[in-house]
C-alpha cells in the first residue's frame, strides 16, 4: 500500500519558456513581412488557376473593395497608397509611388487587387489611366482555385 | 585581508519569457503573411489616331474574337459558351480547349517558323485572342475568362517546350523557360474601351 503522507507537486520548470518563445519569434520575423498599408477598402478576391507568386519589389497595389468606413456609401471604391480616390487621381499616384520607390514606372508592378463584384467597367477606366500614366505592367490578383 | 571568492550575482531571467512574448506578440500584429500572387499582363500604350491607322491589319484567321456579355455569356468566335464552360473537367475547360484549338490546330492560325534559341526553331502559331467584355460584366466571370485564356497559352506553351527541348515547360531551366516565354507570349489584347457600344 502506498504510503499516506502530504505529496506535494514539484514546480514546473520554466527555464526553457524563453527558448520557445524565442524561437516562434524568429520563426514569424523569418516568414512574414511588413504590413505597408493599411486597407481602407474589404475585397473579396475571385479565384483562378494560372496565377503566379508577384516579386514584392517593385509591388504597387490598387485596390477596388468596398469601403471600410461607414458613410461611404456602398459604391465601390478605388484606394492606392493608404488613401481612397478618385479614377482621375491614380496617374500622379502612381508617379509619387515610383518616386518613394526609386524605381521607374516601367520597373514596377501594379496588382490590381479587384473585388469579384466590381464590373469591367470600373477596371476598364482604372486600366486607361495606368496605360495614360505609362505603367504597362499589371497584374489581376487572385486566390488560388483548388478546384 | 580576508580573500573571499566572490559569486558574480546570476540576472534574473524569469522575465524574459515576459519581454520574448512582448516582442512575438508586436511582429504578429505588424506583419502579414500572405504572398501576393496574381495573373501578369502587359498593357498596351496609347496609341494616337496617326498610329492607329498605320496599326497593322491582322489576318482574320489570327484572331480569335471572345465576348462577354454582362450576363456572362461568353461568345469565342461564332460560337457561344455558358459560364458552366468554364469549369475544369479533368485539365481543360471546354473553352480553353477552343482556344487552345485556335492556337495549335493545323487549319485554323497561321503558324511561323520563330527561333526558339540558334539551332532550334519551331512552328509557332502567330494567333492573337482579343478579349471584349461588356462594361456591366462581373470582373469575377471576366477573371475567369482571363484565367481559361491564359491556361490555353501555358498549354500550348508546354507542347511547344516538348518540341524544342523535350521536356515540359515546368522541367525547364531559367534560360531555356525564358526562351519559351520570349517565343511564345500571352497574346490576349484586352479592347480599347472606346470599341465597345457604351
Amino acid at each position: 500500500m502506498a504510503k499516506k503522507g502530504k505529496k506535494e507537486v514539484p514546480a514546473m520548470s520554466t527555464s526553457s519558456l524563453p527558448d520557445i518563445v524565442f524561437m516562434l519569434l524568429f520563426f514569424f520575423m523569418a516568414a512574414t513581412t511588413m504590413r505597408d498599408t493599411d486597407p481602407l477598402v474589404t475585397v473579396s478576391m475571385p479565384e483562378a488557376h494560372e496565377i503566379t507568386e508577384l516579386d514584392k519589389k517593385g509591388l504597387v497595389n490598387i485596390w477596388i473593395g468596398q469601403p471600410l468606413q461607414r458613410g461611404e456609401g456602398d459604391a465601390l471604391k478605388i484606394q492606392l497608397n493608404d488613401q481612397i480616390c478618385e479614377v482621375s487621381d491614380i496617374q500622379d499616384l502612381v508617379h509619387d509611388a515610383s518616386a518613394k520607390k526609386g524605381m521607374a514606372l516601367s520597373q514596377m508592378l501594379i496588382n490590381l487587387r479587384v473585388d469579384k463584384t466590381a464590373t469591367v467597367g470600373k477596371l476598364t477606366d482604372v486600366k486607361q489611366e495606368l496605360r495614360r500614366a505609362e505603367a504597362y505592367s499589371i497584374s489581376y490578383a487572385a486566390k488560388t482555385r483548388v478546384h | 585581508m580576508a580573500k573571499a571568492k566572490r559569486k558574480a550575482g546570476e540576472i534574473n531571467s524569469s522575465s524574459m519569457a515576459d519581454i520574448a512574448f512582448l516582442l512575438l506578440i508586436f511582429f504578429l500584429v505588424t506583419t502579414t503573411m500572405d504572398v501576393d500572387s496574381g495573373m501578369k499582363r502587359t498593357l498596351p500604350p496609347i496609341a494616337d489616331n496617326e498610329q492607329q491607322q498605320q496599326d497593322v491589319e491582322l489576318k482574320q484567321r489570327n484572331v480569335l474574337m471572345v465576348n462577354v456579355s454582362k450576363e456572362g455569356r461568353i461568345m469565342v468566335g461564332t460560337e457561344e459558351y455558358m459560364p458552366s464552360d468554364l469549369n475544369r473537367r479533368g485539365d481543360h475547360s471546354r473553352m480553353s480547349r477552343e482556344v487552345l484549338d485556335f492556337l495549335a490546330g493545323a487549319d485554323r492560325s497561321e503558324k511561323k517558323s520563330t527561333d526558339i534559341e540558334p539551332g532550334t526553331s519551331c512552328e509557332i502559331s502567330q494567333g492573337v485572342v482579343s478579349l471584349k467584355a461588356d462594361n456591366e460584366t462581373k470582373y469575377n466571370i471576366y477573371l475567369q475568362v482571363q484565367d481559361e485564356l491564359t491556361h490555353a497559352f501555358n498549354v500550348y506553351r508546354d507542347m511547344i517546350s516538348v518540341q524544342a527541348y523535350g521536356k515540359p515547360f515546368e522541367d525547364l531551366n531559367e534560360i531555356q523557360a525564358g526562351n519559351i516565354r520570349k517565343a511564345v507570349p500571352v497574346k490576349v489584347s484586352e479592347a480599347e474601351p472606346n470599341d465597345q457600344t457604351r
